[in-house]
């Protein structure tokens, strides 16, 4: 599975976990939407570091980033090592 | 009224019987969408808002003239919301203070510094300050302090001194969110950001909504968004006026009519040694509690409200808290934007500076920094008359009951969020509302420490939370 669909595998369990199994693309906001709170950025931190071994750095560092699937996926590219 | 318009609302979409609502999703329904959109429809909106608006305010006219203006002219929003903020901090207090013109020139120094520090930013993203601008503003803003309220210099004596610093402090955070927006995706335009610094729709300390970068986003794009943001607006104003009614009739009940004493009244005889019978202080504590759920929701509700009607679809400061079934939830849930604010400046640059080899102690260590090191650093610096009034020293010594409380509420957010959550129990009693209640309780015994008025020593808050016991 590439990375955006494992991206999107995981929210939608995130998602469900919390008790709303609306459906959304790989551009609908779920953090400035409302579905998804700060504690679930950590959630999703967790994930991205344990899932595709990346550290994202702090500078600069958005919340925002994490907002769609699409904005997380080129997260996970930006953080990734230049040789991988 | 309220059934009224919502059978209207079902019989205009011509469908099923809608379930009751108090006060009905009016954005949901086409025709109130479409009128929306027109001249007449709102100048209808506009004129509602601030007869709403006016039962508990003043400054409804300056305000529905701003929010006139930003409706009428939406392609000019950014800078339409920057001069409704200049007029609101300068022209709109005017003639409440005594000295207006030297409060002008502080503002207006506070703001071109402010302009500086985000210019050095954003010009030089890679030099030390650009990499790291929020945190170098938030430490050299202590450093300052420090440096005023100990060093004896007579020029830190000066009262301009003082006046500005109290006034960069009540900028500092949306200074701070400005830095943080540009660092993570600079934008060529600056409309936008001197309207954030304060901006006319609610100027507290915390800033509500978090940073340019998000009303950016959530601003609306077209006619349709704007008339669907407007009516949500009208929708969490006239929430907030029906608890702002109810709140009265409320306080005119248990404090009038039933003779309750205030919270401060119990803590007060508690701590000369007269304390009120066990059940007053605990109906005194509890309506305490639920007083300052209402009143935080009536706040946050009219400042959203009219961040809605200039075009930003804001998410609620508050929503439903005394539903929620876990500690971190309820703080998620009863002030939003200020635990953005701690999550943003505390929270995350020390979880993403951590390494991840241990990740319940990177939890922990960044829970802490935020709801208990963040907590304190934020009231401590909100109050910086204090400081000047007593000395650096007295002002931390006194802190003592509010830092009790944050490591309290941190231990409490961090276990909340560390053990391991065993599925809820099925069943409306079990599963909602035992869990809904313990956390309520736990918010409600924490609320006799939540004082950032210095009035007494932690002892005494000891001996009233004693006292429901019956310990002393």
């Amino acid at each position: 599975m590439d990375s955006k669909g494992a991206i999107r595998k995981y929210l939608a369990a995130l998602l469900v976990q919390k008790g709303d199994p609306r459906a959304f693309d790989d551009d609908t906001p779920l953090l400035l939407g409302g579905r998804l709170d700060s504690i679930d950025t950590v959630e999703i931190i967790l994930f991205l570091e344990n899932e595709f071994h990346i550290q994202i750095a702090k500078d600069g560092f958005q919340r925002t980033q994490l907002d769609t699937v699409n904005s997380i996926d080129a997260l996970v590219r930006a953080s990734r090592p230049a040789a991988d | 009224m309220s059934s009224q318009t919502s059978v209207l609302g079902a019989a205009v979409r011509g469908t099923r019987a809608l379930p009751f609502r108090l006060i009905p999703r009016i954005e949901t329904y086409p025709q109130v969408v479409s009128f929306a959109q027109t001249l007449p429809g709102q100048a209808s909106l506009l004129v509602v808002f601030g007869a709403l608006y006016a039962l508990t305010n003043p400054e409804a006219l300056p305000l529905v003239l701003c929010l006139a203006l930003i409706t009428w002219m939406p392609f000019k929003r950014h800078q339409l919301v920057s001069v409704s903020t200049v007029v609101f901090a300068v022209l709109v207090p005017w003639t409440q203070l005594s000295q207006p013109v030297y409060n002008a020139f502080l503002i207006f120094a506070v703001v071109a510094i402010a302009g500086v520090l985000i210019w050095s930013a954003t010009a030089r993203p890679w030099s030390w300050y650009g990499r790291r601008p929020a945190t170098v503003l938030l430490v050299g803003f202590t450093v300052w302090i420090v440096a005023i309220s100990t060093i004896p210099w007579n020029v830190f004596r000066l009262a301009p001194i003082w006046d500005f610093t109290i006034i960069f402090g009540s900028y500092i955070w949306f200074v701070a969110y400005v830095l943080v927006d540009r660092q993570a995706a600079p934008v060529t335009q600056f409309g936008l950001e001197i309207g954030s610094l304060r901006p006319f729709w609610g100027a507290l300390y915390t800033p509500f909504p978090n940073g340019t970068a998000y009303l950016r986003r959530i601003e609306a794009k077209n006619a349709e968004e704007l008339a669907v943001t407007q009516l949500k607006g009208l929708k969490l104003l006239s929430w907030a006026t029906l608890i702002s009614l109810f709140s009265r009739v409320w306080v005119n009940c248990f404090h009038g009519y039933l003779r309750i004493p205030y919270f401060a009244t119990t803590l007060s005889m508690s701590a000369h040694h007269a304390a009120a019978p066990w059940f007053v202080c605990w109906a005194s504590l509890i309506l305490h509690f639920l007083e300052n759920v209402m009143a935080g929701a009536i706040l946050g509700h009219r400042i959203i409200a009219c961040c809605r009607m200039a075009g930003f679809d804001a998410l609620r400061n508050m929503y439903r808290p005394l539903s929620s079934v876990t500690v971190a939830e309820f703080f998620n849930r009863y002030y939003f934007y200020y635990k953005e604010l701690l999550v943003t400046f505390f929270f995350f640059p020390v979880f993403l500076g951590q390494s991840p080899r241990f990740p319940k102690l990177r939890l922990a260590i960044s829970i802490f920094a935020a709801a208990c090191f963040g907590n304190v650093f934020f009231h401590f610096i909100r109050n910086l008359l204090y400081i000047h009034d007593f000395g650096l020293w007295t002002a931390l010594k006194t802190f003592q009951v509010f830092f009790f409380y944050t490591v309290v509420l941190a231990t409490a957010i961090t276990v909340s969020r560390l053990r391991k959550r065993k599925p809820l129990p099925a069943g409306f009693f079990r599963g909602t509302l035992c869990p809904a209640f313990s956390v309520c309780f736990f918010y409600c015994l924490l609320s006799i420490f939540a004082e950032t008025n210095r009035q007494y020593p932690l002892v005494e808050h000891l001996r009233f939370l004693g006292h429901l016991f019956f310990l002393n």
